[in-house]
């Protein structure tokens, strides 16, 4: 049995509507976001329900790494800043999923760090642009 | 079917869908895209729909949802809700789809629009949670994602329909062609 006698017209119809309707979304971070401008400065700013709890320079991670915890309902984040780079070094064992922890590194500005049991959000926002991660 | 065979075959997909939803952690698909996974008990709701209609696919998704969560010690925690949304709204959807489009749709695009609206929905709850909208940057990851999983899922669904045997399906699909 071949796959074109399973799948329908529908089907491929449904496939190439869902591949553009996610190119199209893709592209919105490139437009708000570009690619860095000279001189440009990154901030990390960490998020906790609704409300910014700490905003570190990223910048001063240069010399030595910036590490620091963050408490929450189901325990403590340890956040490492490191060479201009971000990440959970290490979720509260309580996490299940521990997704926060598994994204790695980010160093630019739109992927964000979450952790959703803990309500946390982390991102890098750079200190010339107009617009903040709220306003996407 | 009688009501004694039919109580079985439900309480036996319910059990698969446990383990799949167990096996389902292996795969550490969380790494490559936050949040992102194979959704292998999809099968199952797949499978009690098109057997059983409505009523009971309800009851293999909720039982599969809240038992998973008594076992993996989530239950009534923001991960059950998250995965409680994503499985109710994926059914939900699945249903319509298959209930309504049955003729234009094979399993492999109800289980694509099932996909896609999983992830949709974690996604919006977690937003709900979190008050950060930098989270929907990875929703078109996860779509795009949804696809080859979604299609796995429905091939899957579709072969074990048509090889389960004639005492359980009814013969309603052992000579089920596609158009």
């Amino acid at each position: 049995m071949k796959i074109n006698d399973i799948l329908t017209l529908y089907d491929k119809i449904l496939i190439g509507f869902v591949i553009i309707l996610s190119l199209i979304l893709l592209l919105i971070p490139f437009y708000y976001f570009g690619s860095p401008a000279e001189g440009e400065e990154l901030i990390l700013k960490v998020q906790q329900g609704d409300e910014l709890i700490k905003t570190v320079a990223v910048a001063d991670s240069y010399d030595e790494p910036i590490v620091f915890e963050v408490e929450g309902p189901i325990g403590i984040h340890t956040i490492e800043v490191n060479q201009g780079r971000v990440r959970v070094q290490e979720a509260p064992a309580d996490d299940p999923l521990k997704i926060c922890e598994k994204t790695g590194w980010v160093d630019r500005e739109g992927p964000i760090i979450v952790c959703v049991p803990n309500s946390l959000s982390l991102w890098l926002e750079s200190t010339n642009s107009d617009i903040d991660g709220m306003s996407w | 079917m009688k009501k004694t065979k039919k109580i079985v075959v439900i309480s036996l997909l319910i059990s698969l869908g446990l383990v799949l939803h167990l096996v389902e952690s292996f795969f550490p698909l969380s790494a490559v895209v936050p949040g992102a996974k194979l959704g292998l008990a999809n099968i199952v709701s797949l499978i009690a729909i098109s057997l059983f209609g409505f009523g009971a696919a309800f009851q293999v998704v909720i039982f599969r949802v809240v038992l998973g969560s008594l076992l993996a010690g989530t239950f009534m925690t923001i991960n059950f809700y998250l995965s409680f949304s994503g499985g109710i709204l994926s059914f939900l959807l699945m249903y319509l789809a298959y209930y309504f489009f049955k003729e234009y749709f094979s399993l492999i695009g109800i289980s694509i629009i099932g996909a896609v609206a999983h992830n949709t929905a974690q996604i919006t709850a977690a937003y709900f949670i979190i008050a950060n909208r930098g989270i929907f940057y990875y929703l078109p990851f996860l779509v795009l994602l949804a696809l080859p999983t979604g299609f796995g899922v429905g091939l899957v669904s579709f072969f074990t329909l048509k090889h389960l045997p004639y005492s359980i399906t009814g013969g309603n699909f052992n000579d089920q062609k596609s158009k």
